[in-house]
């Protein structure tokens, strides 16, 4: 059987001592398109061109993940001293130094729209939900509209690629009743990803069903025909629940329209997901059994979420993600490592040296979680030869600077990954003042992703990157 | 069509009337187009200019709310600005205490005002306002699908969580659909199906024989000799033993000394100096007594221990002679010991009818399931099944009381088709067997999913979608290798995935002539009703009485009915879970031992705190004696204060602490007492866990129960709570500030505006020396250096400070690290309070009116699923003239609802209703709730 090479895949020396069948799985989805884009008709320009969309030049899968922690981080603790190549890392990122050529500390970039002005307090909410957006929140508890989020737009151009468009993962085991921040809806505050401006992706926050989401139910062996069965069972409805949300809709005013709307696009991606399931063969089925559920310690928690995560990149099951590891205003304790106090709690610290330091811890071990991910990362070969880490381009960061003072401008980011070579990391970049939708552009671009003019408050390209 | 009862409207007018405006009344009747300029400058602003114009006027701008710049009629007609002023005149935020006040008279008038021109209401037909189509929650899809078809499936576990806009998890807008959501609807509604509608008529007859109905025939407890004293004691080995020979009894044991405990064991002596020094370890405890317990029946299964002979038997009767099998159900039990493993084994044989199926060695293995099956050749009659246990080598040092629990031998058979049964539940689904022809299984199919989509859309169900489900399910039955029932369960599914499952789909009546809103259809009110009382679809009563055009007339009798069914419990525990959170009380952090330090301030625990954070990171080699010495000191205080009892919140605790809660508002419910109890009251309900916490003497057992408080008790009503208390506090400690804006927020309805950007630092205000020596109430009386933070602080501290007698945890307290508690403290509206129990009867009684407006607003907000808008005031004031007469009776509170406009109305379907000469909102949405200050003028 001939497998047609993807032309634009330049064809590295490392190309011949890879996985060839690994290597064919990862690039399956491009082989598979031209037949796969008659049910994307709308997506037919972006079909023809897949074989440069979310992919590295050496024709490995191209992974974006955005991976956000709460409450920002003490800004003394956190920024490195020197210059941009021989910087040194200061207390709260002191994990990455075996990673230091890894990553790229990015300085200066801001979220002008997670500001206050005339909407006033509400910080926490407006640094998650315009984290990714890039767009002011409209204020309320019940007319929520933020904008798409970067990790959309991309996944609307490349998501036809993988199983899944994108993945949403969060570490927020429980949501506190009553109000959340200062009258905005608790959609806000919990959500990254947008789907739309009135569509947030509720992310899942159980590793059980992560894992069976990307490999079906049951025992290694048994998940594929699992995962299939579960389709066709899926596929058996579709059709009657398409008709009776026609029957609906109808029948509705507009705001009633618009929630219809979400359930038919539900409805869409999974005649997908079954369409792609056809596509791409038979499941992938980890050798590994199935994350009983949420563990009881946070450092178990997050590890097995990144655990998920670099697993659903590493099967090539999607290509986007997104990772809430505690919503911005975030107030658990931090027993694992002696904190008794709650985290936002502390974060408004009064100056006070103790709760600095208790911050700081925090802020370190957040990082410290990140940093153990990336090694993973790092150790783990991809289709090419290269290193999983080495393809993908992971931006950790929070949507607050310093959490005492709710500012969001020079916003800790770290962009970790070389994205398949396109980046340069191992240095300390300061950007000046610029949006961080700037960046997000640039990634954007890298990805594939064309025609994209501004995004959110966007003023051009981030360069240097 | 219900009519409000008059209660409101007369106090209106009758308020009108007293305070003599007839003149400017009239004119209002009729709302008009746009307020008159002429009026309000007549009537309304030489009041504002006397009582608000010194903040609000004059170029002065408060808050970003200037009242003296209306230049035309248009503009007075500001429903965002004037809901505002109209809370906060209402609850006499406004003016402030320490000016001039606003005379009754004059207030009522500006409020009539307000309602009528500032905001253009029409009292006579209130704006039943807008609603979106409302999907089910995560709790009301699992009590649905209960009350639906018997299954409880978990959706706290399978489902993502729902997002939640004014405090509630049920507001249609905020509720959205993900596709992530979408495949979840699709997988639950198979795997409830699944679980619960047969797919085959019939089935091989299957007949558990549960383990308690295994008779014990013979068993021996006699305790053998103990082993020789010289075996080493801590291994649990006792290689060599010779047991003596046992006393055989032949007949079941019920009372002879089964378990005694072998005495004189002596420890081996250890000399003096040797063996306890070396590890540090302390000695091994002493071996159990060996014992030989009898099989113990526990509820549905008997167990077999390991140490003793026995033999259990049951007999069981076939009628008819053929195949069998018998599936054998074991579960190998120990209890847990640290370190310590018991080397017992034994040996099962299971025989039927004599003859011998299973001869199988245990070991311990704690909690592994054994499954074991046979196939026998029966005749019908009696048939005899026995297990025999056989101790091997039973002198072993018994750590671990190793069990083989019994739950059952199922027993399958005969596998000849003619005896084949209908499988279990099948009736419940399939009333009849299906038809043989293909138009009867046609109808039968019709006749079934017909009636239950109705069921399951909660309302009458048109001819094509049931041609539709009908088809699907001929989709499958259709095919030969299927089942008719396969098909039906097919289309069930169809339908808990659909769209009209899922989403609550409303029609309304026609509209009325010389009406201006519709009301809802009677399967609509029924769904209203049930997701209200129930947080569940309408039982069938409501929607026969819907179907029969009938549910408007017997409203009364159905609420009373819907409030006494055990269902209601659902509003009780979804209401107050999330009105006063006490849902979070099973999980909030709080940390026990922070807290007692806190309350018993230790210094030398201090010390050792810091001798250890000091001494930490030096290494054991590098310290002078001097320093391991007093490293050494450290351990041993933090060991001595470890093993000291703290209070903690334990599991068993949370839960008593949310029943109590739960059960003193479904009290007030069920008895119809006065609302005011949940503020002030002289009982509650505690079990002995809850007790013990709150010092109260004389409870005993598990079971919750209404208590009197003794009069000088502080606790009684939702303050003292231990849910509130632990909710609003810090991990360690308590929050004076999240407690004050707790009680403004959830009791009197006037939550403060949230805190500006770029607090400034405590530092700021004190240094920082000086702000270590100070106490809470101190550090907190800094926000008074502040015009911005003194504001708001001064409304919410004091309420806050109140209860700083109740620690993180709601334990009763007299001091905060180390300083006696203050709890007195003022209102900003004036009233001076000694303590907790004088604050609660301060809001009880002079501030009545601001609480019966927050549950009323906060309630209506829970069953109608949507925020409050200015256009709702009409509707609250009328509720609450109604609950104010009653006493404050929830009755009234919950006939007011359900009775109100917005419950029973809608506007009519799509058509605007901005035009004629009333100015209906459009989707712009003025939230009443939040008194926030925005920065506004009348320019923007």
């Amino acid at each position: 059987m001939h497998f047609p090479t993807p032309s634009s895949a330049r064809v590295t020396p490392s190309f011949a001592e890879m996985n060839r069948r690994h290597f064919l799985r990862g690039v399956g989805a491009c082989i598979a398109l031209p037949a796969f884009s008659s049910l994307l008709p709308s997506r037919m320009l972006a079909a023809q061109a897949a074989a440069q969309l979310a992919t590295t030049p050496t024709g490995a899968p191209l992974r974006t993940a955005f991976v956000v922690f709460p409450n920002g981080a003490i800004p003394a603790r956190w920024w490195p001293e020197g210059g941009r190549d021989d910087f040194k890392l200061n207390a709260t990122l002191a994990a990455f130094e075996p990673l230091r050529k890894r990553i790229q500390v990015l300085g200066g970039l801001e979220h002008a729209n997670a500001v206050g002005g005339k909407d006033g307090a509400g910080d926490h909410a407006r640094g998650n939900g315009v984290f990714l957006t890039g767009v002011r929140l409209n204020k309320s508890a019940t007319d929520v509209r933020a904008g798409i989020s970067i990790d959309q737009v991309i996944a609307n151009d490349i998501g036809h690629l993988t199983r899944l468009p994108s993945l949403e993962l969060s570490c927020d085991a429980l949501r506190k009743s009553g109000d959340c921040d200062s009258g905005y809806s608790c959609a806000y505050q919990y959500n990254i990803a947008w789907q739309s401006a009135t569509t947030p992706l509720t992310p899942e926050n159980n590793p059980r069903l992560v894992f069976e989401r990307l490999f079906g139910a049951g025992a290694h062996g048994e998940r594929a025909e699992n995962a299939r069965r579960r389709m066709l069972a899926r596929r058996s409805v579709l059709d009657f629940v398409m008709d009776d949300a026609r029957h609906l809709q109808a029948r509705l005013g507009g705001n009633d329209r618009e929630k219809l709307d979400q359930y038919l696009t539900g409805v869409r991606d999974v005649e997908q997901r079954i369409q792609k399931a056809e596509q791409f063969g038979p499941n992938v089925d980890p050798d590994r059994p199935t994350p009983p559920g949420i563990p009881t310690r946070q450092a178990d928690y997050v590890e097995i979420m990144y655990d998920m995560l670099l697993l659903a990149f590493k099967t090539d099951s999607t290509r986007v993600a997104t990772f809430v590891l505690g919503h911005d205003g975030d107030n658990r304790s931090f027993s694992d490592i002696g904190i008794a106090e709650g985290h936002h709690d502390l974060s408004h610290h009064q100056n006070n040296q103790e709760r600095i330091d208790k911050v700081a811890q925090i802020d370190r071990w957040y990082a410290e979680q990140f940093a153990k991910f990336l090694g993973k990362m790092d150790a783990t070969e991809d289709v090419d030869g290269k290193s999983l880490l080495h393809n993908s381009r992971i931006l950790y960061g929070s949507g607050n600077a310093d959490g005492n003072r709710h500012t969001h401008d020079n916003l800790p980011l770290i962009l970790a990954g070389a994205g398949g070579g396109a980046l340069a990391p191992g240095r300390y970049v300061q950007h000046g003042t610029q949006p961080l939708t700037n960046l997000f552009l640039s990634l954007a671009d890298s990805a594939g992703v064309k025609k994209l003019e501004r995004f959110g408050d966007s003023t051009g390209r981030l360069g240097n990157v | 069509m219900l009519r409000f009862q008059g209660s409101a409207s007369f106090s209106l007018t009758s308020s009108l009337r007293k305070f003599g405006w007839a003149a400017l009344l009239l004119p209002l009747l009729a709302p008009a187009a746009e307020p008159s300029l002429e009026t309000f400058r007549r009537e309304i602003q030489p009041v504002l200019a006397k009582y608000c114009f010194d903040c609000h006027g004059g170029g002065v701008a408060k808050g970003g709310v200037t009242l003296d710049e209306f230049s035309t009629a248009a503009a007075l007609r500001d429903p965002k600005l004037w809901s505002h002023a109209l809370r906060n005149v209402r609850a006499g935020i406004m003016p402030p205490a320490d000016e001039a006040a606003l005379p009754p008279a004059d207030a009522e008038k500006l409020m009539q005002w307000i309602k009528l021109e500032g905001m253009g209401l029409d009292p006579a037909k209130p704006d039943p306002g807008r609603v979106t189509v409302r999907r089910l929650n995560r709790v009301e899809y699992r009590n649905t699908i209960r009350d639906l078809l018997g299954v409880d499936f978990d959706t706290q576990k399978e489902f993502p969580a729902d997002d939640s806009g004014h405090g509630f998890d049920n507001i249609a807008d905020v509720l959205t659909v993900s596709p992530m959501l979408l495949e979840r609807y699709l997988d639950a509604a198979q795997t409830i199906v699944a679980g619960k509608v047969p797919v085959v008529s019939r089935v091989v007859p299957e007949v558990s024989i549960p383990g308690r109905r295994f008779a014990t025939v013979r068993v021996d407890t006699t305790v053998p000799a103990p082993p020789k004293p010289e075996t080493p004691v801590a291994a649990p080995m006792a290689e060599g033993a010779v047991p003596a020979p046992a006393v055989k009894s032949e007949t079941p044991i019920a009372a002879t000394v089964a378990q005694v405990a072998v005495a004189g064991i002596p420890a081996p002596a250890a000399p003096p100096g040797r063996g306890r020094g070396r590890s540090g370890r302390p000695p091994p405890p002493p071996p159990p007594p060996m014992t030989r317990p009898a099989p113990l029946i526990e509820n549905e299964v008997v167990e077999l221990s390991y140490y003793t002979p026995a033999l259990v038997a049951a007999t069981h009767r076939v009628e008819h002679a053929g195949k069998y099998q018998l599936i054998v159900d074991l579960t190998t039990r120990e209890r847990y010991q640290d370190n310590l493993f018991d080397l017992n084994r034994c040996r099962l044989i299971v025989r039927a009818d004599g003859q011998t199926l299973l001869e199988q060695d245990f070991v311990r293995e704690g909690g592994k399931k054994f499954e074991f099956s046979f196939d026998r050749d029966w005749v019908a009659g009696d048939h005899e099944i026995s297990f025999e246990i056989v101790p091997v080598d039973p002198q072993k040092i018994q750590f671990r009381n190793l069990r083989l629990r019994l739950n059952a031998v199922v027993v399958r058979g005969p596998f000849d088709p003619q005896h084949y049964v209908k499988p279990k539940g099948y009736e419940a689904i399939f009333p009849r067997d299906p038809p043989a022809d293909v138009a009867g299984r046609r109808a039968f199919a019709r006749e079934l999913l017909g009636a239950f989509a109705a069921r399951a859309y909660r309302r009458p169900v048109d001819p094509a979608t049931v041609d539709r489900l009908v088809a699907v399910a001929e989709g499958v039955f259709g095919e030969t290798k299927n089942t008719f029932e396969a098909g039906i369960a097919q289309a069930m599914v169809a339908v808990l995935a659909s769209p009209r499952f899922l989403f609550r789909e409303e029609d309304v009546l026609p509209l009325q002539p010389g009406e201006t809103y519709v009301q809802v259809e009677d399967h609509a009110l029924a769904s209203r009703l049930s997701y209200f009382f129930w947080s569940s679809m309408p039982d069938a009563e409501l929607l026969r009485l819907a179907g029969e055009g009938r549910l408007r007339a017997e409203l009364p009798a159905q609420m009373r009915r819907l409030l006494g069914d055990r269902r209601a419990l659902e509003l009780v525990r979804n209401f107050t879970g999330q009105w006063l959170q006490a849902r979070d009380i099973l999980t909030v952090p709080i940390n026990g031992n922070d807290v007692f330090l806190r309350d018993n301030a230790s210094s030398d625990y201090d010390k050792a705190r810091a001798t250890f954070s000091r001494l930490r990171g030096k290494p054991e080699s590098e310290r002078t004696p001097a320093e391991q010495e007093e490293m050494n000191e450290a351990r041993r205080l933090f060991t001595e204060f470890n093993a000291r009892p703290k209070p903690q919140l334990t599991e068993p605790l949370r839960r008593a602490m949310q029943q109590e809660t739960e059960m003193v508002f479904a009290h007030i419910l069920k008895e119809d007492r006065s609302l005011l109890e949940l503020i002030e009251s002289d009982y509650t309900f505690v079990n002995d866990v809850l007790a013990t916490h709150y010092g109260i003497a004389d409870v005993k057992g598990g079971a919750m129960r209404k208590i009197q408080l003794a009069p000088e008790s502080p606790r009684g009503g939702v303050l003292t709570q231990g849910t509130v208390l632990a909710v609003t506090s810090n991990p360690t400690r308590t929050s004076p500030v999240k407690r004050g804006v707790f009680i403004l927020e959830a009791i009197l309805g006037t939550p403060p505006a949230p805190p500006p950007p770029n607090i400034p630092s405590l530092e700021d205000a004190a240094p920082a020396a000086k702000l270590k020596t100070m106490s809470l109430r101190e550090t907190l009386a800094l926000h008074a250096t502040d015009p911005k933070c003194a504001s708001c602080h001064s409304r919410m501290d004091p309420l806050g400070l109140a209860l700083e007698n109740f620690n993180a945890l709601g334990t009763w307290r007299t001091t905060d690290a180390g300083q006696p508690v203050q709890a007195a403290g003022k209102l900003i509206t004036g009233e001076a309070f000694a303590d907790v129990r004088e604050l609660k009867h301060i809001l009880a009684t002079a501030h009545r009116r601001d609480f019966y407006y927050c549950l009323t607003e906060k309630l209506l907000t829970y069953a109608l699923g949507r925020g409050l808008e200015y256009y709702d005031t009409i509707t609250v004031d009328r509720i609450v003239a109604q609950l104010e007469a009653s006493g404050g009776k929830p009755s009234v509170l919950l006939r007011g609802i359900v009775e109100s406009a917005p419950f029973q109305q809608r506007r009519p379907p799509a058509t605007s209703l901005a035009t004629g000469n009333r100015s209906v909102p459009a989707a712009e949405s003025t939230s009443m709730a939040p008194l926030t200050h925005r920065p506004r003028t009348l320019s923007d």
